[in-house]
């Protein structure tokens, strides 16, 4: 093999990898994400948002509360992105999103996300392979966090990164619900987002690198609060 | 575990048609009391109180307990008191462990006092229980943020309450996991509000069915009322208000979620600015348990 061969080929695979990692993390990416807010709607329905810095600090206990929670999962199906890590974070996160909206809302967004990756990565047979099998059995709902991780870790991204993106686009889809929301414009979004990207590599940081079983909730607030999203009256987000 | 490790162990099985303690053990610092009759005679129940000698949790102290309801008995566990943990000596954590096996057609009822966690306390709890299907399990878990009268506002240093539900095949029905700890990225009293009591209550099983449905109507109706329409009344980018109070949170907030197979559990979640009106809201929703146990809860 030729030396000029053989050294274009690790480049090749790195910039490939940066325009995978660019559409998973593209809000366009036809995840449903948008009809989720985290709870900040019935956030603003129990009278927590009051101005911009309730929106602020709501942003980053819903960080915080994420990172603690979710992370762990995202986490350790990248470590093995396989069937069989997948099937067991994904029992062990349905037993542990205890509310039944994050919970439902969890569901749709992993399924989405498993469904466009196995029909656009056409490169990695496996995730087509995972979704057939688990469609078929159902014994597995497809949670978000497991599915992230394990796409990221089947693209080739290295596990820290993953983790950070999923903070990344936990903090883009709040700050996307409050400029629908009106509680925010889109330029004081794009203000926001950027003021608290130091807050969301805090929180990556302090929750990185975790065994699931250590998941817990840090702001048990929010879940009491997205619970109730259910019973308002009118709704523009289904979480 | 074996016995040597327990500070306590209680195993409660039906003898002869009533529920009876068939072996009772605990040693210092846990004591249990079992009264020979909580209730009316014709209840079928067995009430066990757990205490700690000096009436709280001392920095250090590692307490672990199981309980064994066996089929078709009931047994309520409950407390005295508010669980206080003091403060923490040279950052020891103290620790709560216990495990109960719920069988089939067996009812347990686990409704202490709240923990109270003075300044700088560490402690830590957890709660596994394992059923089969038929058990019902009703739990009660909270915390306030510490004795407010002298000015401790979730002051201290870390609380951990996990409660895990397991199947017989080891396979989780309900886990969950809080932890309190002072220094996050975000300040724990900021993280809890105006809020001073957390609760959880997760009603699991056959026999708490007509509680189920109670609770999650009654839950919607209080909150539907509380809720204002985010759309139209709101609008963030006016001047703040100049009080720069909130006037409006609801003094309690709760939601209830269906958890497992089936819909088989229900868990709802509390946050309150008042112990008091999480005990009334207790009573309130646990008072249909009487038949089953004897005596209405949080009394």
């Amino acid at each position: 093999m030729e030396i000029g061969h053989v050294s274009k080929k690790p480049a090749h695979a790195a910039s490939s990898l940066q325009w995978s990692q660019w559409q998973l993390l593209d809000s366009i990416l036809p995840t449903g994400g948008f009809a989720h807010s985290f709870g900040l709607e019935a956030a603003i329905g129990t009278h927590m948002i009051g101005g911009s810095e309730d929106l602020r600090t709501f942003v980053v206990h819903v960080l915080e509360n994420s990172g603690s929670l979710l992370l762990p999962f995202v986490y350790s199906a990248s470590k093995s992105p396989d069937a069989n890590t997948l099937h067991n974070l994904d029992r062990m996160l349905d037993a542990m999103l205890t509310n039944e909206v994050g919970r439902k809302a969890s569901v749709a967004q992993g399924s989405a996300l498993i469904r466009v990756a196995s029909a656009a990565f056409l490169e990695i047979p496996s995730l087509k392979m995972i979704r057939e099998r688990f469609l078929g059995s159902g014994t597995v709902c497809f949670h978000h966090a497991p599915v992230f991780g394990l796409i990221c870790g089947l693209i080739g991204l290295d596990s820290e990164t993953s983790q950070r993106a999923y903070v990344f686009i936990t903090m883009r889809d709040v700050i996307s619900a409050a400029t629908r929301l009106n509680l925010i414009g889109p330029l004081g979004a794009a203000v926001l987002q950027h003021q608290i990207s130091d807050v969301a590599e805090a929180v990556v940081e302090k929750w990185k690198n975790r065994a699931a079983d250590e998941a817990c909730q840090t702001v048990p607030l929010l879940d009491t609060i997205q619970g109730c999203h259910a019973y308002l009256f009118s709704r523009l987000f289904c979480s | 575990m074996e016995t040597g490790t327990k500070s306590g162990e209680v195993r409660v099985e039906k003898v002869g048609g009533k529920s009876m303690v068939t072996k009772c053990f605990s040693k210092y610092p846990l004591k249990f009391i079992i009264p020979k009759k909580a209730g009316p005679s014709k209840t079928d129940s067995v009430w066990i109180y757990s205490l700690t000698y000096g009436g709280g949790i001392v920095s250090g102290d590692v307490i672990s307990s199981g309980l064994y309801v066996g089929d078709g008995s009931t047994t309520v566990l409950t407390t005295q008191a508010s669980t206080k943990v003091y403060k923490s000596l040279g950052s020891k954590c103290s620790e709560q462990l216990f495990e109960a096996e719920i069988g089939s057609d067996a009812l347990l009822v686990v409704i202490p006092d709240p923990v109270t966690c003075f300044s700088t306390a560490r402690y830590s709890q957890k709660q596994v229980f394992r059923v089969v299907p038929g058990s019902s399990l009703v739990l009660v878990d909270w915390i306030t943020s510490g004795r407010h009268e002298s000015g401790e506002v979730w002051d201290f240093n870390l609380y951990k309450s996990t409660n895990n539900i397991f199947f017989s095949d080891g396979q989780p029905l309900f886990l969950d996991t809080v932890l309190l700890e002072q220094g996050g990225i975000a300040p724990l009293a900021e993280r809890m509000q105006d809020y001073r009591v957390i609760a959880m209550v997760v009603l699991l099983g056959p026999k708490l069915r007509h509680v189920q449905i109670r609770i999650q109507e009654d839950v919607k109706t209080m909150m539907s009322g509380q809720l204002r329409v985010s759309f139209s009344s709101l609008n963030c980018r006016k001047k703040p208000n100049p009080h720069n109070t909130s006037p409006d949170k609801p003094a309690l907030v709760a939601s209830c979620s269906a958890f497992g197979p089936k819909r088989v559990g229900v868990v709802v979640r509390i946050a309150s600015m008042t112990t008091e009106s999480v005990y009334s809201f207790l009573r309130h929703q646990l008072e249909d348990l009487e038949p089953l146990i004897g005596l209405s809860p949080y009394c």
